[in-house]
């Protein structure tokens, strides 16, 4: 299961690249539609970024939570 | 000491509760399966709330720098905001769809209270100043869409003809930021029994939401609806419904307006009256009233603030204490529901509930324990 979610997160951090490019992009041709919508799809690729990590075990909980 | 008292068989709105007790737990383990426990976002239902009204409040001020507030003005500005402003059309339609997001989340937060019996006895507070936050945010979203002063401003059927000038657009811009503002007081309110709110969602959420309502406003932007400006003097035609702040004008297309308004008025007093009118047991019943308020014994209080931390209905005050010690527990009869919880928490036995002492529940498991005992509990 752990290669699974490292997999995951690898998809997802490329993904996150492509979403910075569209943010650029966007920024360089006033396309703000596109501007704003990639800032989006980062942060929701970010998040389940951030997901995956704590299901890998390797984020949180606190210590005193554990 | 309690009393106990003969349960009356359930009648079919307990049962109907009781089930979606169930279900909603249920859906909880659901859930907890496929994020980690404190990740699970039934949890913090409140908190998403707070996290939209938050984003609300932040894209509200941007568009209030470039809102023009008068009758030839108003949608021609929203158009500037959205077509020439940098990053305008986006934050227009953050605003749009966290309002949205703000409604469902706290629908989702209601209906959760609800089910799982949080409204009831000394819950009642949270549960009555929601009710009002929820008027308030439907309000606000209202005189939002009056702001825009497209098709959609339906106030001008009200007051149309003479009764409509550029002061009022600056009024229902009043009525849009200053409910707005209230709701911050509602919150006040609506927290001032909770020892330990969960006024914000986990980080993976706030991620998720905020970067959902910027890919709305992306992928589906407020410029797809070309909704003509209004005119006050005309009937609106049709238009696209925002189903939460809209729908009491769509149930006029088939309801008289008196019974719409009578609908609504029924709806909001039914929601207040929901804590005290479907109770399924009353406290006496589950035998619970006759504690007494927690006392606290002064000569055992050390000032370790533990049953000041536990107590989830903020009934518990420290002060100073005229003693060598620092601080003093004191208790707010009140507020306290005599649950004992903060006996649990004290190590120092400096809190007692007057008519349920320790000897009393020590007497009380001895006799449940005791072979052939009616009440004998199973191990």
């Amino acid at each position: 299961m752990r290669t699974v979610y490292t997999m995951g997160v690898a998809l997802l951090s490329g993904l996150s690249l492509l979403f910075a490019v569209g943010i650029i992009y966007g920024e360089a041709t006033d396309q703000w539609f596109l501007g704003g919508g990639s800032v989006g799809a980062l942060l929701i690729a970010y998040s389940f970024i951030v997901l995956l990590l704590r299901k890998m075990g390797m984020t949180g909980p606190r210590k005193t939570e554990r | 000491m309690s009393t106990v008292v003969e349960r009356q068989t359930p009648g079919r709105y307990a049962r109907l509760m009781t089930t979606l007790l169930r279900e909603t737990l249920r859906l909880d383990v659901w859930v907890n399966r496929l994020y980690p426990t404190d990740f699970n976002p039934l949890y913090y239902t409140g908190g998403l709330s707070n996290l939209f009204l938050f984003t609300l409040v932040l894209s509200g001020i941007f568009l209030f720098f470039y809102y023009d507030a008068s009758l030839g003005e108003a949608f021609a500005s929203v158009q500037y905001i959205t077509d020439r402003v940098p990053y305008g059309g986006i934050v227009r339609g953050v605003h749009r769809y966290a309002a949205d997001g703000f409604i469902v989340a706290i629908l989702l937060h209601l209906l959760r209270n609800w089910f799982t019996d949080r409204h009831l006895f000394a819950r009642d507070n949270p549960w009555i100043s929601g009710m009002f936050l929820l008027l308030f945010g439907g309000f606000i979203g209202f005189t939002g869409y009056q702001l825009v002063w497209d098709e959609r401003a339906l106030t001008r059927l009200f007051i149309g003809g003479l009764g409509i000038s550029d002061g009022t657009l600056v009024r229902i811009l009043f009525l849009h930021i200053g409910p707005a503002t209230a709701l911050y007081a509602f919150l006040w309110w609506h927290y001032v029994r909770l020892r330990h709110p969960k006024i914000w969602p986990p980080g993976v959420w706030v991620l998720f939401c905020v970067g959902l309502v910027f890919l709305l406003a992306g992928v589906v932007p407020m410029t797809r609806e070309t909704i003509p400006a209004a005119a006050p003097a005309a009937h609106p035609t049709s238009f696209p419904m925002d189903v939460f702040f809209l729908i009491p004008f769509w149930l006029l297309n088939f309801l008289p307006a008196g019974v719409v308004v009578l609908l609504l008025v029924a709806l909001f007093v039914g929601g207040l009256a929901i804590p005290y009118a479907s109770r399924r047991e009353t406290p006496v019943e589950m035998g619970v009233r006759h504690s007494g308020v927690a006392q606290v014994i002064d000569g055992n209080c050390t000032g370790c603030e533990l049953c000041y931390y536990d107590c989830p209905y903020n009934a518990i005050v420290m002060v100073p204490s005229p003693g060598h010690r620092s601080l003093l527990a004191v208790v707010i009869e009140s507020r306290c529901v005599e649950c004992g919880i903060c006996i649990g928490a004290c190590p120092f036995e400096a809190l007692e509930l007057p008519k349920f002492l320790e000897r009393d529940v020590l007497r009380q498991v001895a006799e449940a324990l005791r072979p052939g005992s009616g009440q004998a509990v199973r191990a």
